[in-house]
């Protein structure tokens, strides 16, 4: 499973090198080098290297990075695109485009520690399980996550619905009460149209345990090839923290009101990128 | 002086306990069902008896042990299913009857983190208060939920007997013959493509430490034991300097399933083990005992392969 030395230094990228060398050394590591998750600064540098040429095929443009503050964030973006690019575009824009690298933790869906392979490369890169109990373990250690409320309800919906937030959860809004910590929207255009789904095939979903199963736009055209992003450009705005206050366990409805506020964010986010943009490729 | 009984004295555990407890001056007697084949600590005097027998009551009867380490829990499969429940569950029970009604002061009971259960959704790490999702994916660890869910009733119930359970991770070294330290030492291991969860693994000297400070304290309840830190799997695999070979879930799960009589020192459920992380805190026990792990993870591994 190890790589040899030369393949490494090929892939591995210095100014992501450098980037994770800063963040590690604010990660809690044990002497072998591993957090508890299995985040490993060495094999997050050669899958972030990786993960970079991902990023610059999508060639994002980036607004408004600087709203990240130091410390505990939940940052909360749209979810869209059928394969979580925007998760890895997020992730690689904090860790590179900003003045200060900053290591996201994503919550990841929960079938991911099924997945051979994935699940290695997605631990050491510092990816975690979606769970409540992981993501206020890392807040109180004061780590950022990157999460996203509308779950696979919203990378997996179809292009008639692109840019439609659907429903967020309330777990992270109950979770940044809970351990005091801002929650940074931040709206992305550009992954609805990488993948364009025409619908979703829900028998074979659940016949395959996954969580759908799009049917690319471009099928006929390019058969398997269709499963494939497009070199859409990504335009990425991150909005201003909100800060939000009131018992972690209060009523569903009162929640549901903070959570509306994150979900007007991240929309008038979306809606700024839209109007931004000249083409689905520029 | 102070008199401690231990269970599963043909066991390399509580063989080193009895060492550490006799080395400083305790009366230490030993019980096991099993013969004991191997050396034992000068000074220790071991008896060979059914835990669920009446002999058992005979020897706690005769040395009165003030303390009872009740580390004779039966974790090899290769022992029937229901022989196992007998030892386990009626067994331990018996134990732990005995010591309320023969006044010990102190009880520890020796449990695994195994009953956490290796989940998918396994969050990270898992405390003591954690849902035990083992029994509900294995029937063969049905046994191991029942002897702590027994042992922690206890805690409760009976508050004079001060009882603590104690949830260990791997427990490895050079002298511990268990599932886990076996595989280490083989020359070729299997390994499941693709995954590498994260491991801890607690050298035997610092559960000896463990065992013997929980036997000394305090507090009462249930413990995890987690060693200093967590490794991906593969990685201890990489540590041993043994030869790797990846093996895919389906064929691994498939040739369990197909040859259980051959490989019954490695009983399929482990396999999960292989596939989804259990990562427990210690940090109860480490506040409420002043336990400090001092053997690192690459140490564990290489002392589990050379071998005492």
């Amino acid at each position: 499973m190890r790589l040899s030395a030369r393949v490494r230094q090929t892939i591995i990228d210095p100014e992501v090198a450098r980037a994770i060398d800063q963040v590690a050394a604010d990660e809690q590591l044990n002497a072998l080098g591993y957090d508890p998750w299995g985040f490993d600064a060495e094999s997050a540098k050669l899958y972030f290297s990786l993960a970079k040429r991902i990023y610059q095929y999508f060639r994002p443009h980036l607004v408004g990075l600087e709203h990240l503050p130091t410390g505990r964030v939940l940052v909360v973006p749209n979810h869209s695109g059928q394969l979580p690019f925007d998760a890895l575009v997020v992730s690689v824009a904090c860790l590179i485009g900003g003045e200060r690298p900053r290591l996201l933790r994503a919550m990841a869906e929960r079938w991911f520690p099924t997945l051979p392979l994935v699940n290695v490369a997605f631990s050491r890169s510092g990816v975690v399980l979606g769970d409540p109990i992981n993501c206020r373990n890392l807040l109180e250690a004061n780590r950022g996550i990157l999460v996203f409320p509308e779950g696979t309800r919203g990378s997996g919906k179809t292009f008639a619905h692109r840019y439609q937030l659907a429903d967020f959860g309330r777990g992270f809004v109950r979770l940044a009460l809970q351990t005091d910590t801002p929650i940074v929207p931040v709206g992305i255009v550009g992954a609805e149209e990488s993948i364009i789904s025409i619908a979703n095939l829900k028998p074979l979903a659940e016949l395959l345990r996954m969580p759908y199963m799009p049917v690319p736009a471009l099928l006929p055209l390019l058969g398997p090839l269709a499963f494939l992003p497009l070199p859409t450009r990504f335009h990425i705005h991150v909005g201003e923290p909100l800060h939000f206050a009131g018992p972690f366990d209060d009523e569903d409805e009162v929640i549901d009101q903070k959570v509306a506020v994150v979900q007007k964010a991240v929309a008038e986010l979306i809606d700024r990128g839209r109007r931004a943009r000249t083409g689905w490729f520029a | 002086m102070t008199t401690t009984l231990i269970t599963g004295i043909a066991g390399s555990l509580a063989q080193l306990c009895a060492a550490r407890l006799a080395a400083r001056g305790d009366e230490v007697i030993g019980v096991d069902y099993r013969p004991v084949h191997r050396l034992i600590p000068a000074g220790v005097r071991c008896y060979r008896a059914n835990y669920n027998k009446t002999r058992i009551e005979d020897i706690v009867r005769r040395h009165r042990p003030r303390r009872v380490l009740h580390l004779g829990r039966v974790g090899n499969l290769k022992v029937q299913a229901n022989k196992r429940f007998d030892l386990n569950v009626v067994g331990s029970a018996k134990i732990m009857e005995l010591c309320v009604k023969h006044g010990v002061e102190r009880l520890v009971v020796l449990s695994t983190y195994h009953i956490y259960g290796a989940h998918p959704h396994n969050h990270i790490p898992i405390y003591e208060d954690d849902p035990l999702r083992a029994s509900a994916t294995y029937p063969q660890l049905a046994d191991a939920v029942q002897l702590d869910n027994m042992a922690a009733t206890w805690v409760f119930r009976h508050r004079k007997l001060r009882t603590v359970v104690l949830r260990p991770c791997n427990v490895v070294g050079p002298n511990i013959r268990n599932a886990v330290s076996t595989y280490l030492r083989q020359p070729a291991l299997f390994y499941l493509l693709g995954f590498s969860p994260m491991w801890q693994l607690v050298h035997e000297e610092d559960m000896v430490d463990a065992v013997v400070r929980a036997a000394d304290g305090d507090a009462v309840g249930i413990y995890n034991v987690a060693g200093v830190g967590a490794l991906p799997y593969v990685r201890a695999l990489e540590l041993t300097g043994a030869r790797l070979v990846p093996v895919p879930y389906l064929l691994a799960h498939t040739a369990l399933r197909l040859g259980a009589g051959l490989f019954q020192a490695f009983p399929g459920y482990l396999l999960d083990f292989l596939r989804y992380p259990v990562v427990i805190s210690d940090a109860a026990f480490r506040r409420d005992f002043g336990h400090q792990p001092a053997m690192g993870l690459e140490q564990a591994v290489r002392d589990t392969v050379r071998r005492g």
